[in-house]
């Protein structure tokens, strides 16, 4: 098998050389592999190197010229099959290019049979299709040294391949064969179900996790409660016909958007549409609702640290943009995070929730805002986590906190400006990698059905003003309060007595 | 449990072979009525088994006919392509001032954020046995004010921007980085002007910044693959700079004094050891002149880093360092061979045995298909439950191993496997996988350049490290150029009957002896 493995690369190389080496090789001039090794050559090996140390320039390689200082940025460009599905590129010169199918579908179209499943096809990503076995995808993926990822959330999923630009027809083929055509083997299923019971039990270790996950169960009624973790009950049911049924439901056409960074539309196109063109067109169902309640839970475990979140509606979501928009700049205004974190400054050291909050309470194990949108409604909240004896003053900082940010007057315009600042600069920062950007393409077509350019987010975050923030506030404390503690609980304050110091608030 | 799944294996087998069930029945039916019939074999659903089988068989059934059109392009062969015509970028330009600081810079002016920092080509090993930790310490008290803003000024300017600023230390470089939206660059090189050449190290500052060090180390010490790493310099470099941690110490911590820092920055941080770097919306002839403005008061003492290293090298000794501990669940270890240093043209052939040694953890998705052989030994028989190959490049000499955790009793198993897969690229090298590994590297290399930052960090490296960035296009051609024979070669110069060193802690009492390795590092049947 060894050898055979041998004469077939042989072969292929037999036939580059038809085609000219420059093809198979980066330089012709040094690509002069020692070429078939004697019989004797692993006694002997090969002659000393030839090579100039590093710090000397290698004679004879072609270098490609050098690009101008001011490269044109790349134009999105999309098109729609007529199944509905997009497909969108946006070109770039940089050597790498990452490309991405992004699906609406997630864990809040879980029905009770398909619990989990969500969580399941995220471990599945990237197994035997019906044209590759799993160990050619590995080895396909492998003999161009690239990355492939798929991520699963609530209400999207992400298939991702990142290589060298050269690869892409090869990235475009295996990663539309793995989302159009998995298989669900048995064994597999059953061995991506072990591991996902370790990660489970993995969870407790990961107390932050766990309470997000708590807060929408808690907090929701309808699709946005279903877990995105499975639970342990669904194990023992999924297997690969539950997640046969829910792939040829949900990843239909009019759901699904291919989107590329570094890619050349028309190249694009030619590789996938002929792969996609063909998928049915399925009318898109509707979008499932859910409604939010508020909610309390907790959970009694073997812990010396109790940690609490409290959370309210931010509702309308991704789709009432500039409501999103302000929340992500109120999540950078609060900050906070742990007591004790390395870094130097500029990671959020002179945010409110760690002037006023960490660096006054030494009790505090950490302290931080957090924000969860969604399509149509969303959380935004509060998480800390201290010991048993501080919880009850926790909770209580952590209400006051959250009265302020709606009372006028409370945020300076100097806080708001910093944390426009730094909304402006994290999404800059993040948009620097092509890997973001394609993510960021797929995930704003699923989303709004264009991309919105930059600069609009940017225009946004500049004209929020102190309103703003307090109006948001204001509209967040009216709705009913969700609650969820974990570890050490017996010093929680109930439910009815956090509820009520927001009872006067925005009403 | 097992039970309940057949069940419902069976339950579900049902429907799709209702059919085939129903007709055997009928021809039974057949067979009673005539008289001399003879014995008809059981119907191939008469068994549970037989239907599982049945079952699997169905659904095997549909990847028998691959459908043409997916198999394009993709091929689980790996070949050498070139990639010159992608690897344009923009120019690295390069200009050394009077004083012998050198100012680097990649622009993309389209780019609306851009990375400023500085690379200086001093760490823990210039540090000697009572100072070891000074890097470490400077690190953290130089954003603790400066004779123009105080801390809190400090912290605010990079906050209102909404830049951050950070910095790490390692045995032979220092770096401090900014990273900015486009129109504060040079507010940022002022702040990085201004830490670097004023800084007032307060002494009070000084003695709370010992707690928190003490409070990293700690941190540290719960990172056991951190400690591994520590332990094995210390073996392997014994009585020589490499060995001291980066950290220092913890009495260092308590003693280090101001004058201690200020010595440092005296000797180290001269001119002509440091680069100053620049990536994204940055023009090069506007940033050389800010440089040349604020960085006025560095020593241009020409001493260069590789005179110190001549005058105290480093040597790497065979040896080891175990610490039992079987109170913990897994095991952990280190086996390294001297490897080579930054500029010798064979550490390219050790980046790609790293790359055929391969990396491995319960969760990769690879699982036991991947190339490497190693990977394959250990995940199939289940020997660990992680495993890493590393190659650490230095001045003047380096570490080229395997490093893994595992349960305590598979550790002679999996020691054995690193060790034949190891010493096996003396000996039996295949091309495709060379070639297979060639490939990962070359885009291991260029997919982690991804943004403003890493660009920084490439051309800061390399110009400290080989006086010079070398083109993508000239990095692939040495890669490229790696060969079976190559990799054999240069397996018989670092591998073959060398010397090792190993750090070992956690319950390995399993753990074969020195001697074992040692010997394990040739085969005799050659």
């Amino acid at each position: 098998m060894y050898r055979s493995a041998i004469s077939r690369l042989r072969a292929l190389k037999g036939c580059a050389g038809n085609l000219g080496t420059t093809r198979y090789a980066t330089s012709s001039a040094v690509a002069s592999r020692p070429s078939s090794p004697g019989f004797f050559s692993w006694l002997t090996g090969e002659q000393a190197s030839s090579f100039p140390p590093l710090e000397v320039p290698l004679s004879g390689v072609a270098l490609p010229p050098s690009l101008p200082d001011y490269v044109q940025p790349g134009k999105i460009k999309s098109k729609v099959l007529e199944n509905g599905l997009m497909i969108v590129s946006e070109a770039s010169s940089n050597p790498a290019a990452s490309v991405g199918l992004y699906l609406d579908c997630g864990s809040v179209y879980e029905t009770p049979i398909s619990c989990g499943a969500t969580h399941l096809l995220e471990r599945m990503a990237f197994k035997s299709t019906r044209n590759r076995s799993h160990l050619r995808i590995v080895r396909e993926v492998e003999a161009i040294g690239g990355n492939v990822a798929a991520s699963a959330s609530r209400e999207q999923m992400g298939y991702t391949f990142d290589a060298l630009k050269t690869y892409t027809p090869e990235m475009i083929e295996l990663l539309i064969d793995c989302v159009r055509n998995p298989v669900f083997l048995d064994w597999e299923v059953n061995e991506e179900l072990k591991k996902v019971k370790d990660e489970i039990a993995e969870l407790s270790k990961n107390p932050e996790g766990l309470l997000l996950e708590a807060i929408h169960s808690a907090g929701f009624h309808g699709p946005l409660a279903n877990p995105l973790l499975a639970p342990e009950s669904s194990l023992d049911r999924l297997n690969g016909d539950i997640l046969e049924e829910f792939v040829a439901k949900h990843y239909t056409a009019p759901r699904m958007v291919l989107a590329a960074s570094g890619i050349e539309f028309e190249e694009l196109i030619s590789v996938a549409e002929p792969l996609l063109s063909d998928l049915p067109r399925v009318p898109r169902t509707d979008d499932p609702k859910s409604l939010y309640v508020g909610g309390d839970y907790r959970k009694q475990a073997a812990s010396q640290l109790a940690h609490v979140a409290l959370a309210f509606e931010a509702s309308g979501g991704w789709h009432k943009e500039k409501d999103a928009i302000v929340l992500t700049v109120l999540q950078m205004l609060l900050g906070g995070g742990g007591s004790f974190s390395a870094g130097g400054p500029g990671k959020g050291m002179h945010s409110r929730l760690y002037l006023r909050v960490l660096s006054k309470y030494p009790e505090l194990q950490s302290f931080s805002a957090f924000n969860s949108i969604f399509n149509k409604t969303g959380l935004f909240g509060i998480y800390a986590s201290c010991g048993p004896n501080f919880v009850h003053k926790a909770v209580d900082v952590a209400v006051a906190e959250l009265i302020a940010i709606a009372t006028p007057g409370k945020v300076t315009q100097e806080q708001l400006n910093r944390a426009k600042e730094s909304t402006k600069s994290a999404v800059l920062f993040n948009l620097e990698s092509r890997m973001i950007v394609a993510e960021d393409i797929g995930r704003q077509f699923l989303t709004y059905g264009e991309r919105k350019p930059v600069e609009h987010f940017l225009k946004v975050v500049d004209e929020i003003t102190l309103d703003d923030i307090t109006s948001i506030g204001c509209s967040l404390l009216r709705s009913p309060l969700t609650m969820a503690s974990y570890g050490d609980v017996l010093n929680v304050p109930s439910y009815e007595s956090v509820s009520s110091k927001f009872e006067r608030i925005g009403k | 449990m097992a039970w309940k799944r057949l069940l419902t294996l069976t339950r579900r087998s049902h429907r799709p072979l209702s059919t085939t069930a129903s007709r055997s029945f009928s021809d039974a039916a057949v067979s009673t009525s005539s008289p001399i019939a003879p014995p008809t074999p059981p119907p191939p659903t008469a068994m549970i088994y037989d239907r599982l089988a049945e079952s699997v068989k169905s659904k095997i059934k549909i990847l028998e006919n691959p459908d043409p059109r997916f198999l394009k392009y993709g091929s689980p062969h790996p070949t050498l392509k070139t990639h010159t015509h992608i690897l344009s970028s923009p120019e690295t330009r390069i200009t050394t001032l009077p004083n012998g600081l050198r100012v680097a810079t990649e622009s993309n002016l389209a780019s609306k954020t851009a990375t400023v920092g500085v690379w200086i080509d001093a760490g823990s090993r210039f540090e000697s046995d009572e100072t070891n930790g000074t890097a470490h310490f400077l690190e953290h008290m130089i954003f603790k004010g400066t004779e123009k803003r105080s801390v809190k000024e400090l912290e605010e300017e990079i906050e209102n921007m909404g830049g951050h600023l950070n910095a790490y230390t390692s045995r032979e470089q220092t770096t401090y980085y900014a990273k900015v939206m486009d129109k504060d660059v040079n507010k940022a090189l002022d702040i990085l002007a201004d830490i670097l050449q004023n800084s007032t190290f307060d002494e009070e500052r000084m003695s709370r910044e010992r707690d928190v060090i003490t409070m990293e180390m700690k941190e540290v010490e719960g990172q056991t693959e951190e400690v591994i790493f520590d332990h094995l310099h210390a073996t392997a470099f014994q009585y020589s700079p490499l060995a001291r941690t980066i950290l220092g110490p913890a009495k260092n911590i308590e003693t280090i004094s101001r004058d201690d820092i200020r010595n440092y920055i005296q000797t180290h941080y001269t001119a002509p050891r440091m680069v100053i770097v620049a990536s994204g919306a940055v023009k090069h002839d506007e940033f050389v002149g800010e440089v040349k403005k604020l960085f006025t008061k560095l020593s241009s003492d020409p001493t260069t880093a590789s005179q110190l290293v001549a005058k105290d090298p480093a040597y790497f000794t065979g040896s080891e360092v175990r610490i039992i501990d079987d109170d913990i669940p897994l095991a952990q270890f280190a086996v390294a061979f001297q490897g080579a240093s930054w500029t010798d043209p064979d550490s390219i052939a050790l980046m790609v045995m790293q790359a055929m040694l391969g990396s491995w953890n319960k969760s990769a998705g690879g699982g036991k298909h991947m190339g490497s052989e190693l990977v394959q030994r250990v995940a199939i028989n289940e020997i660990a439950e992680s495993m890493m190959a590393f190659n650490t490049n230095y001045k003047d000499t380096g570490l080229f191993g395997v490093y893994a955790v595992a349960k305590p009793d598979s550790l002679d198993d999996l020691a054995w496997a690193i060790m034949h897969e190891t010493s096996k690229l003396c000996y039996r090298v295949s091309e495709a996988d060379v070639t297979r590994a060639c490939n990962q590297l070359k885009s291991s290399l260029l997919l982690h350049i991804d943004g403003t930052s890493p660009v920084a960090e490439d051309i800061g490296r390399q110009l400290l490290t080989y006086g010079r960035r070398i083109p993508f296009a000239e990095l692939f051609a040495r890669i490229d150029a790696v060969g079976a024979s190559t990799i054999k070669r240069v397996a018989n110069r670092f591998i073959h009957d060398q010397d090792i060193a190993i750090a070992a802690m956690g319950p390995i009492r399993g753990l074969p002896d020195y001697n074992w390795f040692r010997r394990r590092t040739y085969l005799n049947r050659y």
